[in-house]
C-alpha cells in the first residue's frame, strides 16, 4: 500500500498569553492509503492540533507534512486552500453545517466552492445523499435534523469531492452511544466499499479500535502504535 | 467559486437577516433619493431660469448705452458713431433710440397716460429688431414720413387689458427743461396710430411701459439728433460677447460705452446655478456615506457572527478570495438594491417636492410689475432626470458600499481558520 500521508517530526506550540503552551512535542507517523486510523489521547494531549495540520487548515512549527506527496509548509494559502478542496474532507465534532442551507446545499457546497456545474452538482449532491441515507432528507435545514443526521450529512460533504482523505475530529463526541456506533459504522463502510483513508481523532477507546491502527497520544507525544484485531463491521 | 453561486448565496445570506438588511438598505435608499432628488430639483430649477432668461432676453440683441456704471452717464451716442457700429462684421442691424428726459403723456382730457418714457424710433427697424416684441395690437404702425403719430406701449396704452385711448385720438406729450434758472414747458400735440401687444422684459427694460414716437418728431422736440441707446442685432448669437468687444473698440474712450449682452449674462447666470446644483448634490451624497458607514457597521458585525462559518468554509477549501468575493457581493447587492429603490423614491420625492415648492411661490406671482415676463405660467419647478445624474447616483451607491463592505470583507478573509472554527 502506498503512503499518503507523512508526519515527519512535527512540533507545533501555541501562544496563550505570554505562557507558550507545546501542543505537538516532536510526532511522526505515516498514513496508508485505504487505511483507517484513528488517533486516540486524552483531551490536550495534542491530537485535534495534530488533525488540523494533517488536514493543512495549519502549518507545523517544525517538522514536515507531507499530503499525497506535497509539503503544506511550502504551499502559498490559497494553495493550501485548493489542496484542502480537492484532497481532504473534514467531519467534526459539531457538524459544523451552514445553518441556512438545505442538507443537500450543504453538501453541494465544496463542488459549489469549486465551480463545478449546478447540473454536475446536484446529480452528485443527491447520489451522496442517498449513500449516507439521507435521501428523504435532502431539503431539510440543519436544525430540522438530529445530531445523527447532520453528522451523516457533514460525512457526505466532506466525501462529495472525493478526497484522498477524510479528516474526523471526535466525530461521534456529540451522538449518544447508539448514533455513534452508526456513525462509526458508516465511515467503516465508506473505507470498506469505497477505499477512503480515513484519520479519525477520537478519546473514545471504543471508537480507537474500530481501526487498522491506533496512534496513541499523550502529551504531544507518541507512546504507541498499536495494530488492531479489526472487529467485522456491524450492518 | 462560480459568481451566480456566489451572489445566491449573499441573497440567501441578507434574506436571512430581514430586518437588518433592510435597515442597512434603507439608509443607501435615503442616500440615493437625496442626491436624485436635489439634482433633479437642481436641474429643474436650472431649465426653467433658463427658459425665463431665453424668453425674457433676446440672445441677438446688444444693448448699448453711453458712459459706464463707474463714470456715469456719458454724452449721447452721435450718428458716425451709430454708423461706425452698423460696419462690424457680425452686425446685421443697429437702431439708435432717442429718449425724452422727463416728458409726460396726456389725454385731452388731462387724465395722465402711464407712459414713463417717450423715446423717438426708426419703426420698421425696430420691428425687425425685437420680431417677437415689438408688435402692434391695435391700429398700424406710422408710415416712413409720418411725425405726427405716436405708438404706445402695452401697460402705457391699456388698463385692465381695455384701451385707455382711442385710435386716431389725439394726445399731448409735455417735456419740462429748465434754461436759465426759469422752467419751460414744451407740448406736442400727437394722433395715436397704435398699441403694442404685451412684449414683456427685454434686455433690462421693460417697453410696455413706454410711447414711441418718430426719430424725427423727437429729435425737433429735444433738439439733438442723438441716441441715448443703441440696440444691435447680432447674425450669430453665439459670438454675441465677441461683437460686443468690437463694439466697445470703435469707441477711443473705453468709458464712454457699455455693451450688454444678454447670452453672456445668461451664461454667468447657467454656470452659478450649474456650480450650486453640483455643490447640494455633493451635500445630499454626505447622506450616502453615512449610510456606507451603516454598511460598514452591519457588516463588522456581521463577520463577528459568521466567524465560525467563515471557518467551516475556509476547512472546506474556500480561498480568503472566495470568502472576501462573498461578503462584498452582500454589500454590493445592498448597493444595487438600495440605488434602485432610491432612483424611484427618488424621482417620486422630487416630484412631491417640486409641487410644494411651486403652490409655495404661487401666491406671489403678479404680472404686473416692471419686470415680469407676460405669457408666461408663474415660476413653476418640475424635476428634470438627466441619465448622467441617475447613472452617476446609482454607481455611487454601489462604490460606496463597495468600499465600505471591504474592510469587514477583508476581515472575513483573513480569519485563521482554525481560530475561526473554535469561535463560539
Amino acid at each position: 500500500m502506498a503512503t499518503i500521508l507523512q508526519v515527519h517530526d512535527v512540533r507545533k506550540s501555541y501562544r496563550m498569553g505570554k505562557v507558550v503552551v507545546p501542543a505537538l512535542r516532536g510526532v511522526s507517523f505515516e498514513v496508508e492509503e485505504g487505511e483507517f486510523l484513528t488517533i486516540f489521547g486524552p483531551s490536550g494531549s495534542g491530537k485535534s492540533t495534530l488533525l488540523h495540520l494533517m488536514g493543512g487548515l495549519d502549518r507545523p512549527d517544525d517538522g514536515e507534512i507531507l499530503i499525497d506527496g506535497s509539503n503544506i509548509l511550502k504551499l502559498s494559502d490559497s494553495k493550501l486552500a485548493e489542496l484542502r478542496l480537492n484532497k481532504i474532507g473534514f467531519v467534526f465534532q459539531f457538524f459544523n453545517l451552514l445553518p441556512r442551507l438545505t442538507a443537500l446545499r450543504n453538501v453541494e457546497l465544496p463542488l459549489a466552492i469549486a465551480g463545478i456545474s449546478e447540473k454536475e452538482t446536484l446529480e452528485r449532491g443527491e447520489k451522496m445523499l442517498k449513500f449516507v441515507g439521507l435521501e428523504a432528507r435532502e431539503n431539510h435545514r440543519p436544525y430540522e435534523l438530529s445530531g445523527g443526521e447532520q453528522q451523516r450529512v457533514a460525512i457526505a460533504r466532506a466525501l462529495i469531492s472525493n478526497p484522498k482523505i477524510i479528516l474526523a475530529d471526535e466525530p461521534t463526541g456529540n451522538l449518544d452511544t447508539k448514533t455513534a456506533s452508526e456513525i462509526v459504522q458508516l465511515m467503516r463502510k465508506l473505507n470498506e466499499e469505497r477505499k477512503q483513508t480515513f484519520v479519525v481523532v477520537t478519546h473514545d477507546p471504543r471508537v480507537a479500535q474500530e481501526a487498522h491502527r491506533t496512534v496513541h497520544l499523550k502529551d504531544g507525544l507518541i507512546e504507541t502504535i498499536s495494530e488492531n484485531n479489526l472487529p467485522t463491521r456491524k450492518e | 467559486m462560480r459568481v451566480s453561486k456566489i451572489l445566491e448565496m449573499a441573497a440567501a445570506n441578507l434574506k436571512q437577516r430581514k430586518l437588518r438588511t433592510s435597515l442597512t438598505t434603507l439608509g443607501v435608499i435615503i442616500g440615493i433619493t437625496t442626491v436624485i432628488g436635489i439634482a433633479s430639483l437642481g436641474e429643474g430649477f436650472r431649465f426653467e431660469i433658463k427658459q425665463r432668461m431665453q424668453s425674457g432676453f433676446e440672445l441677438n440683441v446688444l444693448i448699448v448705452f453711453p458712459g459706464s456704471l463707474t463714470a456715469g452717464f456719458g454724452e449721447p451716442f452721435t450718428q458716425p458713431e451709430l454708423d461706425s457700429i452698423r460696419n462690424i462684421s457680425n452686425v446685421n442691424l443697429a437702431t439708435g433710440m432717442r429718449t425724452l428726459a422727463s416728458a409726460e403723456v396726456y389725454k385731452e382730457n388731462g387724465t395722465r397716460i402711464r407712459a414713463l418714457t417717450v423715446a423717438g424710433i426708426n419703426f420698421s427697424e425696430m420691428q425687425q429688431m425685437l420680431p417677437k416684441r415689438f408688435i402692434i395690437a391695435a391700429g398700424h404702425f406710422p408710415s416712413e414720413n409720418d411725425t405726427n403719430t405716436i405708438v404706445l406701449g402695452y401697460r402705457a396704452g391699456t388698463n385692465n387689458s381695455i384701451p385707455v385711448v382711442d385710435i386716431g385720438e389725439n394726445v399731448t406729450i409735455s417735456i419740462k427743461f429748465q434754461a436759465h434758472g426759469t422752467q419751460f414747458t414744451h407740448n406736442e400735440t400727437l394722433t395715436v396710430a397704435g398699441i403694442l401687444s404685451e412684449g414683456g422684459t427685454a434686455g433690462i427694460t421693460n417697453f410696455d411701459y413706454w410711447a414711441f414716437i418718430s426719430s424725427k418728431k423727437a429729435a425737433e422736440m429735444s433738439g439733438g439728433e442723438s441716441y441715448q441707446i443703441i440696440l444691435v442685432q447680432v447674425n450669430d448669437a453665439q459670438k454675441a460677447s465677441q461683437t460686443a468687444r468690437e463694439v466697445e473698440n470703435t469707441f477711443t474712450n473705453p468709458y464712454r460705452v457699455s455693451v450688454f449682452v444678454p447670452s453672456s449674462f445668461e451664461q454667468q447666470v447657467d454656470n452659478i446655478l450649474s456650480l450650486l446644483q453640483i455643490f447640494l448634490t455633493a451635500i445630499g451624497a454626505i447622506s450616502l456615506l453615512v449610510a456606507g458607514i451603516g454598511i460598514m457597521n452591519i457588516m463588522t458585525v456581521s463577520v463577528m457572527e459568521r466567524t465560525r462559518e467563515v471557518g467551516i468554509l475556509k476547512a472546506i477549501g474556500a480561498k480568503s478570495r472566495t470568502v472576501l468575493s462573498m461578503f462584498l457581493a452582500e454589500a454590493i447587492t445592498i448597493g444595487i438594491i438600495g440605488g434602485l429603490i432610491g432612483i424611484v423614491t427618488g424621482y417620486g420625492v422630487s416630484y412631491g417636492l417640486a409641487s410644494m415648492l411651486s403652490s409655495f411661490i404661487q401666491p406671489q406671482q403678479q404680472a404686473d410689475t416692471l419686470f415680469s415676463t407676460p405669457g408666461r405660467e408663474p415660476l413653476s419647478i418640475s424635476p428634470v432626470f438627466t441619465p448622467e445624474w441617475t447613472i452617476a447616483a446609482f454607481v455611487f451607491a454601489i462604490i460606496v458600499c463597495l468600499i465600505f463592505g471591504l474592510y469587514p470583507a477583508r476581515k472575513a478573509a483573513k480569519l485563521d481558520p482554525v481560530k475561526a472554527l473554535s469561535y463560539e
